[in-house]
């Protein structure tokens, strides 16, 4: 089939699209329904994120007075999950599927990772409420802080994966996940431990998880840039960040793990290692700990996450 | 049409709580946190969710005797929750006043200026009450939606 | 206790979430729910509704008797008209189940009836009250109290007087 179809399906349907929208609402429901059993409930049914979805799609969206720019209001969540579908299209499962290089890279992939906290910043600033203002400011302050520890591990595993195999650095996601097929994970290369640390401080910051969920915070800020949003247009937030979650966690384990047999049992371990990752790597951080002040989060992330991430791309070049 | 009574009723698994104090002594709203958060009574089996938004809201918990000061907020705060809502009255000060009853500074009953549409009654109610209460809630918002 | 403990022993042990509304719960014994009142017990002394803190308790009169209505929508479920109920013939139960629809607002009621009689001796129209046996020395046997209850108040009060002067 011609490029252009192939770029759709992987757009719409797998593994953007359709199968990484209902693998992010699977991992959703799982994850409140361990956070529960964590707690000593019985929490919710697996199905619950898509009975929120299908009951938001019932309500109506009230777009607020006090709102700048209605366009800008209803725009923002599609511009959103717009970004995230493609994102998720652009994630390889180890064994199974490789990123098309038409899709992008590893640049483009982070910068669209950064495109869903631009897009709840404009919603809180757009919306002309003061919880939305003040959403918007920590978010920003948030994003300044985490995006510099990414960008710098990105770095860090391309330079890497580039010199071991004779350019000077690749992004090329395929590249990466080929290189650790035959040369062995990441995890296991001490080059690049700061690396991984720097990264298990970014993810709960990128998926709003406590400690680092300040700018949605519920019962400080009322939900922060999403106060004015409801019906389908918080649904779409609401599907953004499922796929958010499968676009974050997938990266991760690209990045630094990605060993799977091929064919239709890769795809299953893959899963099983997403949710694994999920239930241990965010559910159990997030019942566990509480939740930070926006000076505490920054500050925390321009020391150590920023100095592992500078310490890995340092040893890398050097070594 | 089936596909719709069907979608509604998977929509109906999702009523999100929304709790506004009109002027209450806080036993009914340490009530309803306790009904929310701890293990015991967990209302997140029947798909309830306390949100922090009131545009998020389905079912609208409304504990206190409407105090004169609060009033006009009140009442903003409720037209701010888009429909099909619920109104909850939960303990006896919305639905008569309770003990504040022959107050000058009390509004109630609420539902002079709120439709309610089920009460619970019960200083504070107990959690199993408030639970009773909450899943009539959602049979009546089944109805609305 | 550490959190990873507090976590196994949660997975470990399962949820201790109480099966209500999907299955039976258990109510303690001495709860303080919903009020009952027994009109044949009553003594008409209106303690009651002097002590009642939220006003929900009000008798009144009604063509074939005193009636008794205790309003839940507004009772506070203190305990005090239990408390000062010299005959206990108002009691709280421990049933907590009072939810309902607005609809059904002014019906959570519980209505009692002490009806009319005629007072065997004089003929006049009284409530059939049980007789006070607060502060009686000695205190009365039960053939007392069975002739005392066909009596209005003047009757009682010189068989009262009677007995006194007996002793």
């Amino acid at each position: 089939m011609s490029t252009q179809t192939a770029l759709l399906i992987s757009v719409l349907l797998f593994p953007g699209g359709l199968f990484a929208l209902a693998f992010g609402l699977a991992l959703k429901g799982a994850d409140r329904r361990f956070a529960a059993r964590l707690q000593g409930r019985v929490g919710p049914p697996l199905a619950q994120p898509l009975f929120d979805l299908v009951k938001l799609g019932f309500k109506r969206t009230m777009v607020p007075l006090t709102a700048t720019n209605d366009t800008i209001f209803l725009a923002v969540p599609l511009v959103g999950l717009a970004a995230m579908l493609h994102a998720a299209a652009m994630i390889p499962i180890a064994g199974v599927t490789a990123t098309s290089p038409a899709l992008g890279n590893l640049l483009v992939l982070v910068y669209l990772l950064a495109i869903p906290g631009v897009v709840l910043m404009v919603a809180g600033s757009v919306s002309g409420s003061t919880y939305g203002a003040i959403g918007f400011s920590r978010e920003m302050a948030l994003m300044l802080a985490y995006e510099g520890p990414i960008v710098l591990v990105v770095a860090a595993v391309a330079l890497r994966t580039g010199m071991a195999e004779g350019q000077v650095v690749t992004f090329s996601l395929a590249e990466i996940v080929r290189h650790q097929q035959v040369h062995g994970a990441n995890l296991f290369d001490p080059v690049l431990w700061p690396a991984f640390l720097a990264f298990v401080f970014f993810y709960p910051a990128n998926l709003g998880i406590v400690p680092f969920d300040i700018p949605e915070a519920e019962t400080e800020v009322l939900e922060g840039p999403l106060v004015e949003y409801s019906g389908p247009a918080l649904g779409l937030f609401k599907m953004m960040s499922a796929v958010k979650a499968v676009v974050v966690l997938g990266l991760g384990l690209a990045l630094f793990f990605p060993v799977a047999p091929s064919g239709p049992l890769g795809l299953v371990v893959w899963a099983v290692e997403m949710l694994v990752l999920m239930l241990l790597g965010v559910t159990a951080v997030r019942v566990g700990i509480g939740r930070m002040r926006i000076d505490q989060a920054f500050a925390f992330f321009l020391k150590w996450p920023l100095l592992a991430a500078v310490a890995s791309l340092a040893v890398v070049v050097v070594a | 049409m089936n596909i719709l009574t069907n979608l509604k009723t998977i929509a109906s698994r999702s009523p999100w709580l929304y709790r506004i104090n009109a002027g209450s002594c806080n036993g009914c709203d340490v009530e309803l946190a306790t009904t929310a958060l701890i293990p015991r009574w967990d209302v997140e089996r029947l798909g309830c969710q306390y949100c922090g938004s009131p545009r998020h809201a389905d079912i609208v918990l409304i504990t206190g005797p409407l105090t004169r000061h609060v009033r006009d907020a009140a009442l903003r705060l409720y037209e701010e929750i888009p429909d099909p809502k619920v109104t909850v009255a939960v303990g006896v000060c919305p639905i008569s006043g309770g003990i504040f009853r022959e107050s000058y500074a009390t509004c109630a009953p609420i539902d002079q200026y709120f439709p309610v549409d089920v009460n619970i009654p019960g200083c504070p109610p107990r959690p199993q009450a408030i639970l009773d209460g909450v899943a009539k809630a959602i049979a009546i918002w089944r109805e609305r939606l | 206790m550490n959190v990873l403990t507090l976590f196994a022993r949660n997975l470990l042990r399962g949820p201790v979430t109480d099966p209500y509304p999907f299955g039976p719960t258990v109510t303690q014994k001495r709860f303080r729910g919903r009020i009952e009142f027994d009109a044949a017990s009553c003594e008409g002394c209106k303690l009651c509704e002097r002590v009642c803190p939220s006003g929900a308790i009000k008798f009144s009169k009604d063509p074939n008797g005193l009636a008794f209505d205790c309003w839940h929508a507004t009772c506070v479920f203190c305990g005090t008209c239990a408390f000062y109920c010299p005959t206990g013939s108002i009691r709280q139960t421990n049933d907590w189940s009072l939810a309902h629809v607005a609809a059904d607002k002014y019906r959570m009621v519980e209505h009692g009836l002490i009806p009319n009689q005629t007072c065997v001796e004089c003929g006049a129209t009284t409530l059939d009250t049980a007789p006070m046996q607060s502060g009686v020395k000695p205190p009365l046997t039960a053939e007392d109290v069975a002739t005392l209850r066909p009596l209005c108040p003047k009757c009682r009060a010189k068989f009262m007087k009677n007995r006194k002067a007996k002793k």
